[in-house]
């Protein structure tokens, strides 16, 4: 009786065991064989993680290598709303943090939501603040955020980047290839507990790093520009103004100023007429610094000499029913003195003798109505119509800077043409790019575009247009201990009400070089709608002389002053 | 023999497990080394921003002017001069009129 209960026990035992192995062998078959592929996915996911990274943009340094722009790491600051017990105290703490009204994190704190951003690239400091804190519900990420640490310093010529770091404007965005990191998706390990490991075997490579630039822009020198340019402009009550300095021998550029200025490091409430770059885009009718270029194309035409005279008509001549008048009633004056005293009506003579073709081939060969091709971006071309357009005053026009539109690039270019001795040369603001370990891949070197004029004619020109300064209209552009050669410009704008010349909105310039013997430096002044005293010479000159003379000290330019700064005794 | 046989099987399991646990704690250094690096790397980056903008020309020029009562000089006070031939002598200077910086000391011949 025992023996078949105990038998009878066992069977049901054995069943019961059966049955659960058949129960862990049926669930063995589902997970290994049924949801094989389903789970594989599954524990892959749980293993490895994917991260995008992307290598720090590039940094881009002055000439001397300063710094202008940079990349830093630093954090974003997100919401876990679904997991905050009280959004208003954490709102509360991270309000004056973050700078951003209670309220409005509240808002954002008590969505029916898992993620949602809070502040993104904070400066470091508060990073650091918000680190102390340690927020149960509150996490932060780390992303590259562009500094521009001089401010509004050259900030039209740098542009500036986006929120995603994309280059959005100046060199900024014409680099973008050069400057951006390389992007690479990464596959790492992880742990149990979400712990990134670096199993055997799998090679571990950081994303590279963007390539950086370097400028020919020297930063004290745009400084002193920037400075200089905001001072006239202020004390003129201007709209606007324009400085660029150029090495007229190269090309290089190394200031390039315009007021108002913007700060890159906060963009996003400023439009583009704030940091548009007027150097470059803004076309403007140059008036009276075209006779230097006209001048240097009828001396290369033997058209004049700089001594041939000329008849002033007292100033008034009639041309195409219109009058062209002079400021001062010339009677017979040499054509160096139709420069120097700005004819108009010298200048249009001249321009009539040299002729439509020939005027129009040394416009061109100057470089106007073409885009100088800088590497900055939105470079306008100006306007010079073909001669076939041109109407029966236009070659009076033109040689005295109207029915013409040019940008002060261009027109400080042409001036580097003739202190260069006349070759045309590409403006230009990289000059090297190099790898993140600071290795030089390409350089940059001056480009010459065309020869213009001959040597002997840029001789003739600079003395003409030294005249200019020592006698002429452009007296305020003297530096003292160097030779100086320029033009002033006062051109009147076009009233867009009447479509004609105002009478009251003027643009005030001057373009010169110097030291007119051995130029270092060409630089235009353009001041647009300058109040009062709108001439070229009062309101443009006195900045081409300030910029002038601190920038040849810099540079340590010796002048041709006579000093004596130490003495010995004279041989007995 | 079976019994050796058994312990070097045991020693060579010991050998793979323990390389296996010490890839992973190096693993784990990497990682904190790393995030050292990170760290120590934004500071420098974070310090080269801040140098760059304390040294900015605008910032220098305004302490040297309001802090330190500087001023810059007016036209005519900053003269360059050509650097000395090679074969030049002081003896050999003829005495001119002392012309640099007038208003501060009164010119007179040597």
């Amino acid at each position: 009786m025992a023996g078949s209960f105990s038998r009878g026990r066992r069977y049901v035992l054995l069943l019961v065991l059966l049955c659960c192995f058949g129960v862990v062998l049926f669930r063995l078959f589902t997970l290994q064989v049924l949801q094989a592929a389903e789970l594989s996915v599954k524990a892959h996911r749980q293993h490895q993680k994917t991260v995008s990274l992307e290598g720090a943009r590039g940094t881009i340094i002055d000439r001397h290598g300063k710094l202008l722009a940079m990349n830093v790491e630093v954090r974003s600051v997100f919401g876990v709303p679904n997991a905050l017990a009280n959004p208003l105290k954490i709102a509360q703490q991270l309000s004056p943090i973050l700078h951003v009204k209670t309220d409005e994190l509240e808002r954002k704190l008590r969505q029916n939501r898992s993620f949602v951003w809070l502040a993104r690239k904070l400066d470091p400091e508060q990073g650091q603040q918000l680190d102390r804190l340690s927020l149960d519900g509150i996490g932060v990420v780390m992303e590259g955020r562009r500094f521009y640490p001089k401010g509004s310093l050259l900030a039209h010529v740098l542009g500036f980047s986006g929120m995603d770091g994309e280059g959005l404007e100046g060199v900024e965005h014409r680099y973008e290839s050069y400057l951006r990191g390389e992007k690479q998706m990464m596959v790492l390990q992880r742990d149990a507990l979400g712990r990134t490991v670096f199993p055997k075997g799998m090679a571990e490579r950081s994303p590279t790093p963007g390539q950086s630039l370097t400028l020919t822009i020297d930063e004290v020198i745009q400084y002193i520009a920037e400075r200089e340019l905001e001072d006239a402009v202020g004390r003129s009550q201007a709209k606007s103004g324009t400085m660029i300095v150029l090495d007229p021998k190269t090309g290089a550029v190394l200031a390039m100023a315009v007021s108002p200025r913007f700060d890159p490091n906060a963009v996003s409430a400023l439009g583009p007429d704030r940091w548009r770059n007027r150097a470059l885009t803004d076309a403007y009718e140059p008036g009276s610094t075209m006779k230097a270029m006209m001048a240097a194309a009828a001396i290369e035409e033997r058209v004049v000499r700089p001594n041939t005279m000329v008849f002033g008509e007292h100033g008034h001549m009639t041309v195409a029913n219109t009058v062209i008048h002079d400021h001062e009633r010339l009677g017979w004056v040499s054509f160096a003195q139709v420069i120097q005293k700005s004819s108009n009506i010298g200048a249009a003579k001249t321009g009539m003798a040299l002729g439509e073709q020939r005027l129009y081939r040394y416009l061109q060969a100057f470089g106007f109505g073409q885009r100088t091709e800088i590497d900055l971006p939105g470079e306008g071309a100006g306007l010079v119509r073909n001669p076939r357009d041109w109407g029966r005053r236009s070659v009076a026009s033109i040689s005295i800077g109207q029915e013409i539109g040019v940008t002060p690039l261009q027109m400080v270019s042409a001036i580097a043409a003739i202190a260069n001795g006349g070759v045309l040369m590409k403006p230009y603001v990289v000059s090297e790019i190099r790898d993140p370990d600071g290795h030089i891949l390409r350089q940059i070197p001056p480009q010459v575009k065309r020869r213009v004029i001959s040597p002997e004619t840029a001789r003739s020109v600079t003395r003409i247009l030294e005249g200019v300064i020592t006698d002429g209209t452009g007296t305020k552009a003297a530096i003292r201990g160097f030779r100086v050669a320029g033009k002033t410009g006062t051109a009147q704008k076009i009233d867009p009400r009447t479509g004609t010349y105002s009478v009251s909105r003027f643009i005030g310039s001057f373009t010169g070089y110097v030291p007119a013997d051995n130029p270092q430096l060409a630089m235009i002044v353009v001041i647009d709608e300058p109040q009062g005293d709108a001439w070229g010479g009062a309101v443009a000159a006195p900045v081409f002389s300030r910029v002038g003379e601190q920038v040849l000290s810099y540079l340590g330019v010796p002048s041709n002053a006579p000093v004596t700064l130490a003495m010995a005794p004279r041989k007995s | 023999m079976k019994t050796l046989t058994v312990f070097l099987g045991l020693c060579l399991v010991f050998v793979f497990v323990w390389e296996r646990v010490d890839v992973v704690r190096i693993g784990y250094q990497i990682e904190r080394l790393k995030r050292d690096k990170t760290v120590l790397e934004r500071q420098r980056d974070e310090l080269r921003v801040k140098f760059s903008a304390l040294s900015a020309s605008d910032r220098v020029a305004k302490l040297a002017t309001e802090k330190l009562g500087m001023s810059l000089p007016q036209q005519g006070q900053v003269i360059m001069v050509r650097s000395r031939p090679s074969d030049f002598h002081p003896s050999d200077i003829v005495p001119v009129e002392l012309k640099i910086a007038k208003n501060y000391l009164p010119s007179r011949r040597f």
